[in-house]
């Protein structure tokens, strides 16, 4: 499924949130990447966020 | 026709002129240093704001003192242009002429050079109408990438591969890509985009001149413009302020001046008092119709009519005689006052031609190729049911009129229409898209609906999107009085309540994943 502009904003930002927290990461992240949202954003390109949308029928 | 042609300002004296003395050499106060090519059309305008007049000229020369020349001013001419016709034509705005550097042309107060654009006709595309490459690829993309694509790019794709000679596998790339990037494009759900169409069409609207409520037109008629006319549209209303029509004639016809006159004079409606002096003589006690024979002929109506149309009056028995020049009408019996109301009768009653249709005009249409017939006043109905009217290009400004006859999606296609029109001719460009979501929202029930109160924004379902746009607390108290719920669907809810709205990432709902096993 592809998302729309809007989903990856808020799947991103909700995982971002979760990180900031203080969430364990997912996958092996480069050593540079200190922003949570920087993590969010590669953890979301590498699939392996547990996180996706319901939409509307 | 985007050929360089000249535009100036001139008086109306002047064009009378050049009419009656045609064709004429005509002194002017400025020189033509371009290129031009021969026959180079010339427009004329009267007031600085759209072109009245085209003139045909066919040569220029520096200027000398001859004989039986005629001159612009008295001081100061340079150039001699020898004007073969000139031709009354429906006015064309100014910004409809593009300039050497691009952009379009605002005022003209002496003289300028000018490129009119051809105007762009819509044209709607069908299925049927593909040829069977188009037909093919239209298929495979739908069955592919289950998307249909829009039939111009349908169009472009087999003409690229034609051009170029694409194999299957490179004709393959090319719809990928295509339909890529017209993915890309599209608009994401839960974007805004009436917010942006309203934004859209209104930062231009600030720009529109308010002044011109209304302006003369060439054409002798008054024509509602600017934003006066979009608002009426968007307000949907049953009349426009100046109802107009522009009738196109079959082919057979179209090109004989004559022919299209006659058919003119069949849809102007005509009075009796348009072509006759009525008068109330008390002294006989009768009623006088004295045809004026100019004005019948102009009109192409004969005596016999008018005492035809006579018969129509469902008074009581009148006595009709014909006495010539003149036609006496008398009551059976004297009475001052049936003789006063027999008169005022008369002279509303219509002889001939649409109701509705107050004056009808003949003139060169815009490319001028064809004559057309343009009126004051609007009946679409009984105006189709001529004969030598071609229906198909047809068309009214009277946006409810059409919806009556031609159904919703007509009536969807004429808001779009006059919404770009009327915006165009204040020069500015709006995407269409904009225009045909308003258009879609005005029509999507099956009828024309107005923006506003009483429209759209006066039936939501919500109580609280109604109590915010107008009349709160009226609203308030009758949802109270009524038990009514608000579901919190919309924006405006939404806002008063302080959530996030239904729109964009507020309209996301997240849920789990669970994480695949392997």
């Amino acid at each position: 499924m592809e998302y729309t502009r809007f989903e990856k904003a808020r799947i991103i930002g909700a995982r971002a949130l979760q990180i900031a927290m203080g969430a364990p990461i997912l996958t092996h992240v480069p050593e540079e990447l200190i922003d949570p949202l920087d993590i969010a954003i590669y953890e979301f390109e590498k699939g392996v966020i547990p996180i996706t949308v319901r939409r509307a029928k | 026709m985007a050929e360089l042609s000249i535009i100036w300002k001139d008086k109306m004296e002047n064009v009378d002129k050049l009419k009656m003395n045609a064709p004429v050499y005509y002194a002017v106060d400025f020189e033509i240093k371009r290129e031009v090519k021969f026959p180079l059309y010339g427009y004329i305008t009267l007031k600085g704001a759209e072109a009245n007049y085209r003139v045909k000229i066919s040569a220029i020369e520096p200027y000398e003192s001859r004989e039986g020349i005629l001159k612009k001013t008295t001081r100061n001419l340079k150039s001699l242009l020898k004007i073969e016709t000139v031709q009354d034509i429906s006015a064309i705005p100014l910004s409809e002429f593009k300039k050497e550097d691009g952009g379009y042309l605002k005022r003209v107060t002496k003289f300028s050079y000018g490129i009119l654009e051809e105007q762009k006709e819509f044209e709607i595309k069908k299925f049927r109408d593909m040829t069977d490459d188009e037909k093919e690829i239209y298929e495979i993309i739908k069955s592919e990438y289950d998307i249909e694509l829009p039939f111009s790019l349908i169009e472009k794709i087999v003409k690229v591969k034609k051009e170029m000679g694409l194999k299957k596998r490179d004709t393959k790339k090319l719809i990928s890509k295509v339909v890529e990037i017209y993915r890309r494009r599209m608009v994401d759900p839960y974007e805004a985009v009436g917010i942006v169409a309203a934004q859209s069409i209104g930062e231009p609207g600030t720009q529109m001149t308010l002044r011109t409520f209304h302006y003369a037109g060439v054409a002798e008629m008054n024509v509602t413009l600017g934003l006066p006319r979009l608002i009426e549209i968007v307000d949907a209303r049953r009349e426009p302020s100046t109802p107009m029509m522009e009738i196109y004639l079959r082919e057979d016809i179209k090109n004989d001046e004559d022919m299209v006159k006659e058919v003119a004079k069949k849809i102007e409606s005509t009075e009796i008092i348009d072509v006759a002096d009525v008068i109330t003589s008390v002294a006989d006690m009768a009623i006088i119709i004295q045809p004026d024979p100019k004005k019948m002929k102009k009109r192409g109506v004969k005596k016999e009519d008018i005492i035809e149309s006579l018969a129509k009056l469902k008074a009581q028995k009148l006595v009709v005689e014909d006495e010539g020049d003149r036609i006496k009408v008398k009551l059976p019996e004297p009475s001052y006052k049936k003789l006063y109301l027999l008169g005022e009768g008369i002279k509303s009653l219509t002889l001939r031609g649409v109701r509705g249709i107050k004056r009808a005009i003949v003139r060169k249409s815009r490319d001028n190729t064809e004559w057309v017939i343009y009126t004051q006043g609007s009946n679409l109905a009984d105006v189709l049911e001529i004969d030598e009217v071609d229906g198909k290009r047809t068309r009214t400004n009277n946006i409810l009129e059409i919806a009556d006859v031609l159904g919703i999606e007509a009536a969807r296609n004429a808001i779009i229409e006059e919404a770009l029109n009327t915006l165009q001719q204040q020069g500015l460009n709006v995407d269409i898209r904009h225009i045909m979501l308003v258009a879609d929202t005005m029509t999507y029930n099956g009828i024309v609906e107005a923006i506003g109160r009483h429209g759209i924004a006066g039936q939501k379902e919500s109580v609280l999107a109604r109590a915010a746009f107008e009349i709160t607390s009226k609203h308030l108290l009758t949802a109270g009085v009524l038990g009514e719920e608000d579901q919190l669907k919309g924006v405006a809810e939404n806002i008063i309540v302080g959530q996030p709205v239904t729109l964009g990432t507020g309209a996301v709902t997240l849920i789990y994943k669970p994480k695949k096993k392997r």
